[in-house]
């Protein structure tokens, strides 16, 4: 197995996980496909360009500060786009969402200029590892990743903030009724949602570069590893992203480059057709 | 309550983005005194710039939002500061001139609709056309329609032809990439002496036509590619289309694409230690590839009919200004723009009229103009530039190797 093509599948792959994983926890709390999610990964990235090159603070805390910037986005997305709307159609909350897609990018190039920029690495210089030469760039991403998914899943699996979520997530006028504030509860949904994705950016930006439309084409592959993954599950986003990655990588190496984004389509029919539900998803039947 | 937490957010999200202020355009050209003050020095060099009359329009369509919108950026900003130093000098026919710009959206429907927008204005004189060949293949149509003389920017063989065969109000202000293309590939072969080519490039239009041509160069010396890897526009994560190339273990690699992959093919094919040279298309002599992968960018080589520390004195005088003005370092998408505003002046100037037939009879007679980045000729209107360079980066520096000429067929 080529090592090379391994580490850059998983990295890729963790990435569009965080997405993912960013996009469920919007579905499962409103039910709403966030169109926009990728954008999150832009800002984010751009967010962390502004305090380690423009202010200077170093990479650590400078991803943990566009981190902390991204909740406030996520929050902000959340009551302009989304709150407004939670009464009307699904259709009026998606197009709204796919508008501040637009804004979003438009307004990053507006602020930050349409040059593409960078930021410092997490860790510099390469790994020999089987005669293949890794960036260490990949494996702090993948670990980086890894910690945030534990501590998503603690977060909503261990914590009172966590329970308040997913019973909001699970029937928002049940949760009302019982005194849980389902306005803070979802945007703490959004915010954490904007927080794990943008941080993505800022670990995608010293070896993939900073622009406005970065987020686009991640965004699209992150929502084919849900439907991979199974619509809703944590678990799913993240497994279904790695699918995704190593399908890039090794289909692009063995298969066709040209055709990399359709071998990722192929995965997810072939997904679809075994179990429609999505490898984690649950299946859902009409009442006779 | 509830309104007070939703002001809070917006006013910690407003300042958290008001404190980036990263985009240093408005502010630079506000601050600068040099901006500011540049016309009116000018203007007391020329003996003053007593300008009258309605100003002579010339309309100008490119990429300000959207996926190339980079372009669009570099353009508006020369615009700005050519406008400013034309009318600072006198004007055209001692009236000012007034650039007025349309977005195509980069896209060639885009392209189309901001140039009808800008041809349905009876006194604009003269339009430049959109970023890419593409967007002016595309416009080429409303150009007979609107008979209006146009300056198409894109570089590829095709427009060439399209200038040249089909649209005599058409004018292809660039160096074909056939020339171009065919330079670097005859200093790779005859120069560096290199027998092995890998090629990899973008699918999008004008790369791919550039990879195209890259090969029919290559065949001139009996050399076939050892394997042509192509990528689709978007691409991050290039590992599994250099694997491929690392597998047939080429002497050197030809590259075609933009500025973003350009860097990023650079930095991530030194990492897996590939350190073969490669030989690029203009993205990978320009200064944002050479920003961004840095010291990954020593023994790159480009072909290309712009750097910023070019020997051309106008150009040099240019690059300067903009570097002042914006804080950045001028990149081609400014300087061509540069050139073909005053190429578009200059006809204005010798038809003694802004009649717009008058303005396409008198672009013909431009001969041997001198740009800032090379000598223009358009006796007949495709690739009307003459000149480039193949370019060697070095320590972060595009170092010119050799000068690119070719006299025009006629």
């Amino acid at each position: 197995m080529n090592i090379q093509l391994l580490v850059s599948g998983i990295s890729m792959g963790v990435v569009y996980g965080l997405i993912a994983m960013g996009m469920v926890l919007i579905f499962r709390s409103v039910g709403i496909m966030n169109f926009a999610q990728g954008e999150f990964l832009m800002f984010g990235g751009y967010f962390c360009y502004t305090c380690n090159q423009i202010l200077h603070i170093p990479i650590i805390p400078s991803l943990i500060l566009a981190s902390l910037m991204m909740g406030a986005v996520g929050v902000l997305f959340m009551r302009t786009s989304y709150w407004p709307l939670r009464k009307a159609q699904t259709k009026a909350i998606i197009v709204s969402a796919m508008g501040a897609s637009i804004a979003l990018k438009e307004g990053a190039r507006l602020i930050w200029g349409a040059i593409p920029v960078s930021v410092d690495k997490v860790a510099d210089g390469n790994v020999n590892l089987s005669g293949a030469v890794i960036q260490w760039q990949n494996v702090a991403i993948i670990g980086i990743a890894a910690v945030l998914m534990v501590l998503v899943y603690l977060l909503l699996e261990k914590t009172f903030i966590g329970n308040i979520m997913q019973a909001t997530a699970q029937d928002q006028y049940m949760s009302s009724l019982v005194g849980v504030p389902v306005i803070v509860s979802i945007g703490l949904t959004f915010g954490v949602s904007a927080m794990i994705t943008g941080i993505g950016g800022g670990l995608l930006a010293p070896i993939f570069f900073l622009n406005n439309t970065m987020g686009t084409v991640a965004g699209a592959k992150a929502f084919a590893a849900i439907v991979i993954g199974g619509f809703g599950s944590v678990p799913g986003a993240i497994i279904g992203g790695l699918i995704v990655g190593l399908v890039e990588a090794f289909g692009g190496a063995y298969i066709s480059t040209t055709y990399q984004l359709v071998l990722i389509y192929v995965a997810l029919v072939l997904v679809l057709m075994v179990r429609p539900q999505g490898i984690f998803g649950e299946k859902i039947q009409e009442k006779a | 309550m509830k309104k007070k937490l939703a002001f809070l957010l917006a006013a910690t999200l407003l300042l958290g983005v008001a404190g980036c202020g990263a985009k240093e355009e408005p502010a630079v050209k506000e601050e600068t005194p040099a901006a500011v003050e540049a016309p009116e020095a000018e203007e007391e060099e020329s003996g003053g710039a007593d300008l009258s009359g309605d100003p002579i329009k010339i309309g100008f369509t490119t990429v300000l939002t959207g996926d190339r919108s980079l372009e669009g950026e570099y353009g508006s900003n020369a615009v700005a500061l050519v406008e400013e130093e034309i009318n600072a000098a006198g004007g055209v026919l001692g009236r000012p001139i007034e650039i007025v710009i349309e977005d195509a959206l980069g896209t060639d429907v885009g392209a189309v609709n901001a140039y009808r927008k800008l041809a349905a204005d009876e006194d604009i004189a003269l339009i430049i056309g959109s970023d890419s060949s593409n967007d002016n293949i595309a416009i080429s149509g409303s150009v007979l329609e609107a008979k209006i003389p146009t300056i198409a920017q894109g570089s590829s063989p095709k427009l060439t032809a399209v200038c040249d065969d089909e649209n005599p109000y058409m004018f292809q202000i660039r160096t074909s990439d056939a020339t171009l293309c065919e330079a670097l590939v005859k200093y790779a072969v005859e120069e560096k002496g290199l027998k092995t080519f890998a090629v990899i490039h973008d699918t999008e239009s004008a790369s791919s036509d550039q990879a195209r041509l890259f090969t029919e160069a290559l065949a001139k010396y009996d050399i076939e590619p050892t394997v042509v890897v192509p990528f689709t526009t978007g691409t991050k994560d290039f590992s599994s289309h250099l694997v491929q190339i690392q597998n047939t273990q080429p002497d050197a690699v030809i590259a075609a694409m933009f500025h973003t992959e350009a860097a990023i093919v650079v930095q991530q094919m030194r990492a897996m230690g590939m350190e073969m040279p490669i030989f690029g298309s203009n993205a990978f002599g320009d200064p944002i590839t050479i920003g961004l992968a840095g010291e990954y960018m020593n023994n790159v080589f480009s072909v290309t009919a712009w750097v910023p520390n070019t020997p051309n004195e106008k150009g040099a005088a240019f690059s300067q200004k903009y570097t002042d003005t914006y804080g950045v370092e001028c990149a081609q998408s400014a300087a061509k723009i540069y050139d073909m505003v005053y190429i578009a002046c200059e006809a204005i100037e010798r038809a003694g009229t802004t009649d717009r037939e008058a303005v396409r009879e008198a672009m013909t007679t431009i001969d041997g103009y001198e740009g800032a980045i090379t000598t223009y000729d358009c006796r007949t209107n495709g690739a009307c530039g003459r000149g480039g360079l193949v370019v060697e980066v070095v320590d972060k520096v595009p170092t010119i190797r050799e000068d690119v000429y070719a006299e025009k067929d006629l």
